[in-house]
């Protein structure tokens, strides 16, 4: 609708020959008036009647700030000229910051037509070509073209209630002799003398029929001295008309008058324009003659080696993060399997290789995806519930495994299981692909502003910054794999890996216990229920495929059967997402929910904000929120300070949460930032401290 | 978690803070108002482009740099983007003329486009400006004083403001009246890299109210 489609067709009424041009905005007719008949020295007038659709406005002859008065031209037979438009008196219309003067509801534009006594054919054909720009928030341009047989004798008066009402509102010519505009460097000051007695004492409503010299959104002021109206009203800076008089028409509820004020004193001189000095004209010209365009790009916030040694420090410490534990216990299990130095070091290489492998592929993705016009974020991938619960159930499976519950051997096919034990480099390579998997919500704290500087630079550059974190991740491993004493420090194979392997089930048991709970954040309590019923499904195939002869023909056969009912009944309630309304329900106490503008809304009442970038699968901000978010000292200097809490729930696709984020140059949670009015926002640790989080409040 | 014994003084307190922010709130309006006039220094901003970088107009100290306030889903910018502003874009960038297009939508408008759906229109377009910057806030809308999509500005090499206002002469959303126009940034920059002064420093701005954050 906003795409300015103009509106260039018309059409004529039958025998009345008036003509109506219809567009979704605005009803836009040509009518007459001409009660004694078309004759020299008598009343011929005819006009546009606009009647916009609620919200629209077209505008006056000046349009303040911004919009486009309505623009009529006349067809006439010789001996018949059009005057001027008898604007009527308009109104200010706010736009935000700005305002416009113009028309809302039903309109009536009348134009007066002399008719000379060398016009003398029997009918009067008037032909017009508008122009106007209807705008709500959005404009549209829109044209017309109107025609109008007028006869001359007897009297064309059914719009006469129409022309009256126009006459009526359109501002009367007033002498107001001694008024005058004085200009100031920064205002005028306007005194009108000889207003109505209608007007003494009343707050007016003033518009200059000159656009361009007054801001007219900003404030003034009016006063009345005696029987003199003042007022002073700012200047545009950016004032391009100068005029010796200017029209402004005066308005009191219904009445309205219009007085030609001589303006006395010097307008302020436009500052003279700065020229180019010669050296550097000759400069301008050489680059122009070698056609270079200078980029003048701002040096990067990061160079790419600090970002890359960022990536690097980050993906190390990603190891330490909570979520990628669970795959370090795998890793932890196949180096005190392994003996001999060669097969340790083909693992630990195969290892890197699938987690770089998998960052690159990752970075790729998400580089392809947003080249896309896709609006996403680091993380992302844990943001629908459907990898969430894939994920869940990869967990199930290597927890279950790692229990004893059954062996890969028991069900896999031969040629599968054997490459799977024969093949322990494939091992390590796959069990680095998981981790990366795994790994990727957790934006460690260099990770963050590595990530953020990624997603900004040409793709080469991005991937290898992916790279920098994923070697960062396996350079541990790699080195205990490489260097014998890392790897002696080791502890020897024995029957104790055992028992070590069913322990180290209950921390992949306790990630499918989060995934589950991420799930339900996403899909509500019916789709984590769904989830864990069909996990407990899986469980018993899984059990069921371990038994032997017939026992197992039967039991699997049920257990496949009631699974796949399971999936069938329950499936769907996993991927169904959560209605809105329940999730902004689920904020509450003294948080409130993050929405766009709505930190700008609050630092512009003088508050500050502290936003939690926040999302249910990530972990570091599940620990910051129960540690120094529930911190009783940070707390009470929040309510010390005043500060209003947001917190913006990026555990769904969110496009506005990704813009807020990348705006402040990140591209994953946790983020935390303080806004105070006036001030650049502040972006605390993502490891958030106590300590940081006061030290920050302090200085509000 | 969540407190509900917290709730009430919050919100009392939440109200109160608003009671005593009201007259801030209105000087924090008056910028608005303050717009930086032709002739004076051009205020410093920081913006992010669409491609996440950040700008700043200082990096461009002693080149001429234009700044055009856009907005692609304003008919007259759709106007001007039939050919003429691209065309200008590739005319003076080629001479060393620092190109800026900023778009200061609100979020909340439905005019609004991400930085990449803008990035998106803008290579579409086969525009040739240096970058493309987010205002979201409109706060260098307001500094600078724009009203309109399109406005135009010429900032000097030595960070003066000498050219503020509309694109041609002709307020028109018609793409027929570019041609009989008198375009005012091919003047005022043509003056500009000739060493003249800019014989019209100011113009009156046309085309839609920019979607300024309320």
């Amino acid at each position: 609708m906003a795409t300015g489609a103009s509106a260039q067709f018309s059409f004529t009424n039958k025998a009345s020959g008036a003509a109506v041009v219809q567009t979704d905005q605005v009803r836009a007719e040509l009518l007459a008036w001409a009660p004694d008949g078309v004759e020299p020295g008598k009343p011929v007038w005819v006009g546009l009647q606009l009647a916009h659709v609620p919200e629209w406005h077209t505008y006056w002859k000046n349009s303040g700030d911004s919009g486009l008065p309505t623009v009529l031209e006349w067809t006439l037979p010789a001996g018949v000229s059009a005057g001027d438009i008898a604007w009527p008196t308009p109104k200010k219309i706010p736009i935000g910051t700005l305002a416009n003067y113009g028309y809302e509801n039903t309109v009536l534009l009348p134009v007066p037509l002399t008719v000379s006594p060398a016009f003398g054919a029997s009918q009067l054909t008037v032909k017009l070509k508008a122009a106007w720009l209807i705008c709500k928030k959005e404009c549209i341009p829109q044209e017309g073209e109107f025609a109008l047989q007028i006869p001359v004798k007897g009297s064309t008066a059914s719009s006469s209630s129409e022309f009256a009402a126009a006459f009526a509102a359109s501002p009367k010519p007033l002498a107001g002799s001694g008024s005058q505009i004085e200009v100031g460097p920064k205002s005028i000051q306007v005194a009108l003398r000889g207003l109505p007695a209608a007007f003494q004492g009343k707050t007016l409503e003033f518009y200059p029929e000159t656009g361009s010299v007054i801001e007219p959104a900003a404030p003034w002021q009016q006063a009345w001295q005696g029987a003199v109206w003042t007022a002073q009203v700012p200047l545009s800076a950016q004032r391009s008309e100068s005029p010796r008089v200017m029209p402004l028409v005066l308005a009191f509820e219904k009445q309205a008058v219009r007085i030609e004020t001589p303006v006395k004193g010097d307008w302020p001189a436009v500052a003279a324009a700065a020229t180019v000095p010669p050296p550097l004209e000759a400069a301008l010209k050489a680059n122009a003659v070698l056609g270079a365009v200078p980029t003048g790009s701002s040096p990067a916030p990061l160079g790419l080696v600090a970002a890359l040694l960022g990536a690097l420090l980050g993906g190390m410490i990603l190891n330490l993060m909570p979520c990628v534990f669970p795959v370090l216990a795998i890793k932890v299990v196949g180096f005190a399997q392994e003996k001999s130095q060669a097969a340790r070091l083909a693992g630990g290489l195969a290892y890197t290789a699938g987690v770089l492998l998998s960052f690159i592929a990752l970075g790729a993705l998400l580089l392809g995806l947003r080249a896309a016009g896709e609006q996403l974020g680091w993380g992302f991938q844990l943001q629908s519930p459907a990898v969430v619960a894939a994920l869940a159930v990869l967990f199930t499976l290597i927890g279950l495994n790692l229990a004893g519950l059954f062996e890969f051997g028991n069900f896999l096919p031969s040629r599968v299981a054997t490459l799977q034990s024969k093949n322990p480099v494939l091992n390590a390579f796959l069990t680095g692909v998981l981790a990366t998997a795994i790994a990727s919500p957790c934006t460690a704290p260099f990770m963050g502003a590595s990530l953020g500087f990624a997603l900004g630079l040409p793709a080469a550059q991005a991937l290898a910054i992916f790279a920098a974190i994923g070697l960062g991740m396996a350079l541990p491993y790699l080195a205990a794999s490489a260097v014998p004493a890392v790897a002696r420090a080791l502890p020897r194979p024995g029957a104790w890996m055992v028992t070590f392997r069913q322990l180290m089930a209950f921390p992949m048991f306790a990630t499918v216990a989060w995934l589950v709970w991420v799930l339900g954040q996403q899909s509500g309590i019916d789709g984590a229920g769904a989830l864990l019923a069909l996990l407990v499904l899986l469980a018993l195939v899984l059990w069921s495929l371990t038994l032997h002869g017939r026992t197992r023909t039967v039991a699997a056969t049920l257990s496949i059967a009631l699974g796949t009912i399971g999936v069938w009944a329950v499936g769907p309630n996993i991927i169904k997402p959560l209605e809105p309304a329940a999730l902004a329900a689920a904020t509450s106490g003294r948080w409130q929910a993050w929405e766009p503008g709505r930190v700008e809304q609050l630092t512009a009442q003088g508050q500050s904000v502290f936003v939690d970038f926040t999302a249910a699968w990530c972990v570091t901000c599940q620990y910051n929120k129960t540690t120094t978010l529930s911190n009783a000292e940070v707390l009470a200097d929040i309510d010390a300070k005043n500060v209003a809490l947001l917190r913006a729930d990026w555990t769904r696709r969110d496009p506005a949460i990704t813009a807020a984020l990348a705006q402040l140059g990140r591209s994953g949670v946790p983020l935390y930032v303080i806004y105070k009015p006036g001030r650049a926002p502040v972006l605390l640790s993502e490891i958030l401290s106590v300590e940081d989080v006061r030290a920050e409040l302090a200085k509000l | 978690m969540s407190n509900p014994s917290f709730q009430g003084p919050v919100n009392r307190r939440f109200f109160s803070g608003a009671l005593l922010a009201a007259p801030w709130a209105l000087s924090l309006a008056s910028p608005a108002f303050a717009a930086v006039a032709v002739g004076q220094d051009a205020p410093d901003f920081s913006a992010t482009d669409t491609a996440g970088k950040t700008r700043k107009l200082s990096d461009y100290k002693g080149k001429l740099v234009v700044l055009e306030w856009t907005n692609p889903g304003c008919p007259f910018v759709q106007k001007h983007y039939s050919g003429n502003m691209q065309g200008l874009q590739k005319e003076f960038s080629g001479k060393g003329v620092i190109w800026l297009v900023i778009n200061s939508t609100e979020t909340g408008s439905g005019d609004y486009l991400a930085p990449a759906k803008l990035a998106d229109w803008m290579r579409d377009k086969q525009a040739a400006a240096t970058a493309t910057l987010m205002d979201e806030s409109g706060k260098i809308g307001q500094l600078y004083g724009a009203r309109t999509t399109p406005h135009m500005y010429i900032v000097s090499p030595q960070g003066q403001l000498v050219y503020a206002g509309a694109i041609d002469s002709i307020p028109s959303g018609r793409v027929d009246d570019i041609k009989t126009a008198t375009n005012y940034v091919r003047q005022g920059l043509s003056e500009a890299l000739g060493g003249k002064a800019i014989s019209m420093p100011t113009s009156r701005a046309y085309g839609c109210s920019i979607k300024y954050k309320a």
